[in-house]
């Protein structure tokens, strides 16, 4: 072990001794001043499998290479990071780079406690605004004193993003003469057809909760318009849960849950294991995010498509969906300015490259020739350049209120269980919305 | 009866004039400050990791701290725990850890003794296997315990149902059924603890003097009259630290909800270690802080309650 690695070892001893001592702000203790004489470079992300460690590792030994520093990476689960990212700044011990999780999860606590550093001045430098879509990029922004979300300086850079859309066995549609839908009504015939023929219709896993949300937002937004759905995340003007549109996909969900669209015993399996169960041949379509991607292309090979949820109406569908946890300069960075070269370096040409050969979503527009026609990851990519063309991102409806993730979750699975009517859902979504402004 | 021991700060065999003091002006004295210097190393370790923590536990739930900026620590007084009291959320996580008490306290209590007595009793062959067996489920992590059973009670491809099925029930979806999740977590924790309550209940049935069971047969017991007369009596002290463990347990239930049901569907098996996790989890660690303490409170005054009403009285 060198001096630096000691001296960062008893620094964390210290800073955890001060964390269990209770309410006593964790101390640099001279350590910051070793780190800030070292060249390394750190990095910490919410990467820990090999695709992603790989793609880092990759472009930060480039990026070391080019700017003479060392690089670390360190990866951390969501929830650990989170944990530590905010009291290791604090104690000089953070790196120059972390990811730093959007909205009131951890980027705006963080930048009111002036532990991350604002892009704006790097956002001119680059460009950032003008290479990437404003929808996406929104939900990285917060005004310069970090009180309002979703307008402002951009305060994080994401690398990748994600979309929830439907993957569909190409082999079960074929034997039953059915074609990928292009309008909602179409969606909904093909999903009766399959009940009629005996296999599963919608696949998705409800006992976590989780995917609920990604149902309702996807039938949602079939008809929400986008004003409203970001007023809705950011806050802004009259939106809330009383409208019109939330008692629709409320109704709507019903609708299809009593047509028998969805998988039986839904309720009573994960959101992974109706992954696993797809993969193996259950059902005829998967309601997915794009991070099951590569899972779904491992497992079943040509047989997979993918598709978005087809239009109801003219406008746009606003898919569920979003960015990949964002990239911030903390304010323990010494060299601000290498700390921004090298978020720019994470959605370089050559970054979306190495994420797309990964059957990864980078955030931007994927290139003609990385699109390999009739696979599951082309499919994705071809529904990912209209979603982004078309300013058809959408939200994560849990994004509306803190805490809002286990009020939404258990309230959707209270509609579904046959708990409460479609008003009384809208209603108890309704009241919690009003309640977190207060 | 007084104990022979030595006088305080007179060692057994220690001369009566220690460093120009007799022993009679060291009583008047006291015992100077050298005893403390003994408990030091204890008293320090006991400051730092529980008289401290918990007097900090104690400060940060009086205030508004988000648990990511030190700035954001402004004092509110009581207001988290009023907040709480006022949240009916609150309320029905702590309903739902006191349904729980019968299945992770009383179920495996009376689980853990029947074959405890059995064995005993009818000196069965191969208890010691049998009773590491037993015990395996209670080493288990919580969260592995949570996710085989998910696995086990998955209405597609679970084994339970299947077989439930095969033998002609209808059975439901175990852990997304709003009336039956709560009492499914509770057969779990039941079936993770009962192994623990076995192992202690047979560790104290040894300690029972045969005596007394010779005696109760001499006057005509039978096997039913013996444990009640005998065996359940010898017990008090285990049985009052079996209640007592599982109380806690029942209390401080977490892991296994998280990796089965997490609080679902709905709220049905939300509880209270849940709650606080999900408003730790909200950026709301004052407010978190404040309900772990006021849970602490709770196992502390019921556990106390049930080791005076089990305990040893003669003590």
């Amino acid at each position: 072990m060198d001096r630096r690695e000691l001296l960062k070892q008893t620094g964390a001893i210290t800073a955890g001794a001060a964390l269990a001592a209770g309410a006593v702000p964790a101390l640099g203790l001279g350590v910051a001043a070793v780190a800030a004489q070292d060249a390394e470079f750190n990095v910490w992300t919410t990467y820990q499998d090999e695709l992603r460690s790989g793609i880092i590792e990759d472009i930060g030994a480039a990026f070391g290479e080019e700017n003479g520093v060392a690089f670390a990476h360190r990866g951390w689960t969501t929830d650990e990071l989170g944990d530590t990212l905010p009291r290791s700044v604090d104690s000089d011990q953070g790196p120059d780079v972390s990811q730093v999780n959007n909205g009131e999860s951890l980027a705006g606590p963080m930048a009111r406690g002036g532990q991350i550093v604002s892009l704006a001045d790097y956002d001119g430098e680059y460009g950032w605004s003008d290479r990437f879509a404003e929808g996406l990029l929104a939900r990285c922004r917060y005004s310069a004193d970090g009180t309002v979300f979703g307008e402002g300086d951009l305060w994080g850079l994401p690398a990748e993003s994600e979309i929830v859309g439907f993957y569909y066995n190409r082999q079960i549609f074929s034997d039953n003469d059915l074609e990928v839908p292009t309008t909602f009504e179409e969606f909904e015939t093909l999903l009766g057809a399959l009940r009629e023929a005996g296999v599963e219709p919608l696949v998705f896993g409800n006992l976590d909760g989780w995917q609920a949300i990604h149902l309702f937002g996807e039938i949602h937004g079939a008809t929400a318009n986008r004003e409203y759905l970001d007023g809705l995340i950011y806050r802004r003007g009259e939106a809330d849960f009383s409208d019109q549109s939330i008692l629709d996909a409320a109704n709507k969900v019903i609708e299809w849950s009593e047509a028998g669209y969805f998988m039986e015993g839904f309720d009573g399996v994960t959101g992974d294991d109706a992954t696993a169960l797809f993969t193996t041949g259950v059902g005829g379509v998967l309601m997915q995010g794009s991070w099951a991607a590569g899972a779904v292309r491992e497992e079943m090979g040509e047989n997979a498509g993918f598709f978005l949820m087809p239009p109801a109406t003219d406008s746009p569908v606003l898919h569920v969906g979003g960015v990949g946890i964002p990239f911030s300069i903390t304010a323990n960075a010494a060299e601000a300015d290498e700390a921004a070269a090298f978020i720019d370096a994470l959605v370089s040409e050559e970054a979306f490259a190495a994420f797309v050969d990964a059957g990864l979503l980078p955030i931007g527009e994927i290139a003609a020739e990385s699109i390999e026609e009739g696979t599951v990851s082309g499919d994705l990519y071809t529904a990912w350049n209209m979603a982004l063309a078309n300013d058809a991102v959408g939200h994560y409806l849990d994004w509306a209120a803190p805490d809002f993730y286990d009020v939404l979750t258990g309230a959707l699975q209270e509609l579904l269980g046959g708990q409460v009517s479609t008003e009384e859902f809208q209603a108890g979504l309704q009241e919690f919305y009003a309640a977190s402004f207060a | 009866m007084r104990p022979h021991s030595p006088e305080p700060g007179v060692l057994a065999g220690e001369p009566a004039i220690v460093a120009g003091f007799t022993a009679s002006s060291r009583r008047r004295a006291g015992p100077g400050w050298e005893p403390y210097l003994y408990l030091l190393p204890g008293v320090v370790v006991f400051t730092l990791f529980v008289v401290i923590p918990i007097v900090a536990a104690l400060a940060i739930s009086l205030t508004a701290w988000n648990g990511i900026s030190w700035d954001t620590a402004t004092f509110v007084g009581i207001d988290n725990y009023i907040q709480a009291f006022e949240e009916p959320r609150f309320w029905t996580a702590l309903w739902h850890n006191l349904i729980l008490i019968p299945y992770f306290v009383i179920l495996p209590t009376i689980l853990g003794l029947a074959p405890a007595a059995l064995v005993h009793q009818m000196k069965l062959r191969g208890a010691a296997l049998f009773q590491a067996g037993l015990f395996l489920p209670y080493i288990m992590p919580g969260v592995l315990i949570g996710v085989v059973w998910r696995w086990m009670l998955n209405p597609i491809f679970g084994p339970v149902n299947s077989v439930l099925e095969d033998i002609g029930f209808d059975p439901p979806t175990w852990l997304a059924d709003f009336t039956w999740a709560l009492p499914t977590i509770g057969f779990i924790g039941a079936w993770a603890a009962y192994g623990f309550c076995y192992v202690v209940l047979v560790a104290g049935i040894q300690k029972i003097p045969v005596d007394l069971y010779d005696a109760a047969r001499l006057d005509g017991a039978n096997g039913w009259q013996e444990f009640t007369a005998v065996t359940l009596p010898g017990l008090r002290r285990e049985i009052a630290v079996v209640l007592t463990v599982n109380l806690i347990n029942a209390l401080r239930a977490f892991d296994v909800v998280k990796a089965t049901t997490d609080g679902g569907p709905g709220d049905s098996t939300t509880v209270l270690a849940l709650f606080m996790m999900n408003s730790l989890d909200g950026n709301r660690a004052g407010y978190a802080i404040a309900i772990a303490l006021f849970l602490a409170v709770v196992t502390l005054v019921l556990s106390l309650a049930v080791l005076k009403l089990f305990g040893d009285r003669d003590d």
